[in-house]
């Protein structure tokens, strides 16, 4: 099937979201769509699968003129999207999960429950998946739900399928093994939208790659023709430093040694096991693995956020488990929590506020006459030249920025306090090109000024770039700490919970 | 998306202008909202007052004088809905003619109602909003204001000191019970995750029922008489009145000049001081406040002793200032109207402060239209003509919609559980 988008408009006020794109998809290609957050990439695919309705522009699918109102036009025009977020009730079985929304039913009212599952697994076999319809959603790995997505897109007979960010969530392996599926899509004369901001995959898996840049469709190339640094500087608009200028480590005293920690989840399961190291002043240790393998809990811990059920945290030798977050930030932790938005940051308030959020008793910002507001301000203005924070004032509220721009508040606040440890958590979350390479650099800056720095990142691109050493977290305990330098098979091995004769030396 | 597209704009001036005032701003809302309310009111008096029902028999005979009879009626009881409240026009003009003691009472006597109803609801309409900011429902208002003011009762007719040192004592103390009252729920709140809203509601009733046991028991009925009135307030622990040199009907007392200064402490709390910030924070995000190092327990705890002091306040204000002695039913309704209050004015202390002012008047005013129109209007209708109106004024939503103006959002979200906060 062959679609195309031609001089898609698309404006939310005086913003232009979409500006005359035009797309091509060719029956059986993979089409990558390469941009930065807030390039358009998520509003044209809303377009194509009619969640949102453009101001002007045309669908064409097989040469023909279509109109799509809403996702159930998409789907009969055989349209399927695999959205970032699963749209999958953890709760129901894979069958249930698949036919939702299609239920056969017979006789009426009731689910044909057997032909469902006999139909699900002769359309697991066509594209030699390996799945058990019977399995509940949450049981089942991010990766196999992955899969269950693209199933049902499939049972509805779609021709085309939009893989929004499809790898954002995967391990290595999981990500290669999505590769796969594709290009076993691929061969049966799917054509696929692979939406990403990782330059690497989209070069090995595309047939074509379209860039886009605030709404409009930059340029469109084929990977043989590019290379990483052609496609950033594309979706940038200038060149980007992708590898990390990094001195080597020259790394001080012990700051941060962590003994025999353990900690419980929030079901009360030991999610952190026993687990062990040491930080020195001036390096990096970059905690790998893949999300849910007890990195979470071990920040909390860590921050105070969360109590250590045993062990021990030494600061430059003061006991930190048991101890208020309070404590723990003024005894100079930095903290750049994972998920930005539900901790790091109020999104109603101020930027300049948000600069202060950890700091309101600070002498800096509060007298005895309350909250100098005055001083507040000036810090935001500050930060905002400083940091390179783009927005229109510091008392626009934090919502009004893009996440790149928020994660630099955070950090601009973190990186105002004197610190001794700095703990940031997935620092580059969701990020473009362009943040990623500012954050990078701050880390490093902050690392070159001897502060001690944890960094726990599910992107081992971002672990090997920043790490002067890194641990891998499996089932809540260290699989192993290895150098930057280790093959990636065995970092993937290190991450699935095996142990390689790794071939860098064990640090 | 429910993103407006933005209106292409053409060469006409006048469109220009037509489109700016469409832009909704409080201003606008608000009369829109009074509109609204007083033309709905308009409709219910009609319907009600059976000389105007039968006078539409002869519609097509008499247009001219169905519409006429209609038109004067709604409009007198209107007059009187506003002479009540704010400003009795004959009153000033007799006080220019004549000045003397009598008239000028007579002229301040509408306004003087108003702010005597309006003060409890503004000190209570704050603790309420204090807590909404912080995402707390704090529905125990009125078991609150009961709690004020019992103990400023006890307070004030058990003992007889300086009049400042009883007035302050009975301050403290009342606010100092509706605190400890609402504790229990942030308390309860914080270390168990009871909610709120059950905890503060069901302290209503019991506070409700104590209070109606209390004024049974010697302590503070009248000696031998058990008719549910307590002993009064002793005259040095009474809130002075500003006029009583003038008449003795105007109630307005020095507790409005408390409310007046309670707006501005609220004021400072929110903008200026760290626990306003911390509470702010936790109402918005929670989680973000944890994170920044808040204790949101402790927060939590001390947002709903504050809801609760400004309520026991309230309470103590109205003891001390109007009633002078406890009966079962005091307190009215002040507890809930304040919600309302709060919500009227977005939670913000100005907003508060000219919500409970538009609510003092709507009694003020309502009390004056029953009483005055010849036509009869009944106080429950006038009433519901006062809901009317609060309902067009507290839901500005509602009058974007009607009148189809352009907002960005800005009122609509009073619906959802952020406009709580907003």
């Amino acid at each position: 099937m062959k679609l195309e988008l031609r001089a898609v408009t698309k404006h939310f006020g005086s913003l232009a979201a979409n500006e005359n794109v035009d797309l091509i998809v060719e029956p059986g290609q993979i089409h990558g769509l390469l941009g930065e957050n807030g390039a358009g990439k998520t509003t044209l695919m809303n377009v194509l699968y009619g969640m949102i309705t453009p101001d002007s522009g045309q669908l064409l699918i097989n040469d023909e003129v279509v109109d799509i109102r809403d996702p159930k036009d998409a789907v009969t025009h055989k349209i399927g999207m695999v959205h970032q977020h699963f749209m999958l009730i953890p709760v129901f079985t894979v069958a249930d999960n698949i036919i939702l929304g299609s239920e056969p039913v017979k006789p009426w009212p009731f689910i044909d429950h057997r032909s469902a599952t006999e139909r699900i697994i002769a359309l697991a076999k066509e594209y030699n998946f390996h799945i058990d319809p019977s399995a509940t959603i949450e049981n089942l790995p991010i990766g196999q739900q992955q899969r269950v997505e693209i199933l049902k897109a499939l049972s509805h007979d779609a021709e085309i399928l939009i893989l929004d960010e499809p790898t954002a969530v995967l391990t290595p392996q999981e990500a290669d093994a999505l590769m796969v599926i594709m290009r076993t899509l691929k061969s049966q004369g799917k054509s696929i939208i692979f939406i990403t901001h990782k330059l690497k995959e989209v070069l090995e898996i595309a047939d074509v790659i379209t860039v886009m840049r605030l709404g409009q469709v930059v340029g469109t190339t084929t990977p043989a023709e590019t290379n990483e640094a052609a496609l950033a500087t594309m979706m940038v608009g200038r060149d980007v430093n992708l590898v990390v200028e990094k001195p080597p480590a020259n790394p001080g005293e012990v700051v941060l040694d962590v003994t025999n920690l353990f900690v419980q989840d929030d079901r009360g399961l030991t999610a952190v096991k026993g687990v062990s190291f040491e930080v020195r002043a001036g390096e990096i240790l970059a905690f790998a693995g893949v999300q849910g393998n007890g990195q979470t809990e071990l920040v909390e811990a860590l921050t105070g956020l969360r109590r250590a059920t045993a062990g021990s945290v030494l600061l430059n030798g003061t006991e930190l488990v048991g101890r208020s977050v309070r404590d723990v930030l003024n005894a100079g932790v930095g903290h750049v929590p994972e998920d930005r938005q539900r901790h790091g940051l109020v999104l109603t308030l101020s930027i300049a506020d948000n600069l202060v959020l950890d700091q309101l008793d600070s002498p800096q910002y509060k007298s005895w006459s309350g909250r100098k507001l005055k001083a507040i301000q000036e810090n935001g203005k500050k930060r905002i030249a400083e940091y390179d924070i783009r927005a229109q004032g510091e008392d626009e509220p934090l919502s009004a920025l893009s996440g790149g721009n928020q994660q630099k508040v955070v950090m601009a606040r973190e990186l105002s306090r004197e610190l001794k440890v700095l703990i940031c958590a997935q620092p580059t979350r969701g990020l473009d090109v362009g943040s990623i390479e500012f954050m990078h650099r701050q880390i490093v800056a902050i690392r070159d000024e001897g502060v001690a720095v944890v960094i726990v990142s599910s992107e081992l691109d971002e672990v090997i770039a920043l790490g002067d050493r890194v641990a891998v977290l499996y089932d809540g305990m260290i699989q192993d700490v290895v150098a930057p330098t280790t093959s990636r098979e065995d970092f993937g091995l290190l991450m699935a919970g095996s142990r390689p004769a790794v071939t860098g030396a064990t640090l | 998306m429910t993103t407006d597209v933005v209106q292409t704009p053409r060469s006409s001036r006048l469109l220009e202008i037509a489109l700016r005032v469409r832009r909704a701003n409080m201003a606008l809302v608000l009369v829109l909202a009074l509109l609204v309310g007083l033309t709905i009111g308009a409709f219910l008096i009609i319907v009600t007052t059976p000389s105007l029902v039968h006078s539409w028999a002869t519609f097509f005979s008499h247009p001219g004088a169905t519409i006429s009879q209609n038109f004067n009626t709604v409009w007198f009881a209107y007059e009187q809905l506003f002479e009540g409240s704010l400003f009795n026009f004959h009153a000033m003009r007799l006080l220019l003619d004549h000045p003397n003691k009598a008239n000028l009472a007579n002229a301040l006597g509408p306004i003087s109602l108003t702010l005597q109803d309006a003060t409890p609801l503004i000190v209570a309409g704050l603790g309420l909003a204090i807590g909404f900011r912080s995402n707390l429902f704090d529905i125990g208002g009125q078991g609150q204001v009961i709690a004020g003011g019992l103990i400023a009762g006890l307070i004030g007719f058990s003992l007889n000191l300086t009049p400042i040192l009883q007035v302050s004592f009975e301050l403290v103390a009342a606010m100092i019970a509706g605190a400890l009252l609402a504790s229990l729920a942030g308390v309860l709140k914080a270390y168990t995750g009871a909610h709120e809203v059950i905890v503060t509601m069901m302290s209503n009733y019991i506070m409700v029922l104590l209070m109606g046991y209390l004024l049974i028991t010697n302590l503070f009925a009248r000696p031998g008489v058990k008719d549910g009135a307590s002993k009064a307030v002793t005259p040095t622990g009474q809130l002075p009145y500003f006029f009583s040199h003038l008449s003795s009907g105007l109630l307005v007392n020095v507790g409005f000049l408390i409310a007046l200064a309670a707006v501005f402490v609220v004021q400072w709390f929110f903008n200026r001081s760290k626990t306003g910030f911390e509470l702010l924070m936790v109402g918005q995000n929670g989680e973000a406040a944890r994170t920044a190092g808040i204790n949101a327990k402790r927060t939590t705890i001390i947002t709903l002793c504050l809801a609760g002091a400004l309520c026991g306040l309230a309470g103590m204000l109205e003891l001390t200032g109007v009633d002078h002695f406890l009966s079962p039913n005091f307190g009215g309704s002040y507890g809930f109207d304040a919600i309302t209050v709060a919500l009227l004015g977005r939670n913000r202390p100005w907003g508060v402060f000219f919500g409970a002012i538009f609510f003092g008047a709507m009694y003020a005013g309502g009390e004056a239209m029953q009483a005055f129109t010849p036509t009869n209007i009944q106080y429950s209708l006038a009433q519901v003509i006062q809901a009317v109106v609060v309902f067009c004024v507290a839901t500005p939503a509602l009058i974007v919609e009607i009148f189809r103006l352009t907002d960005n959002g800005r009122f609509r979200s009073t619906g959802s559980s952020g406009g709580w906060t907003k």
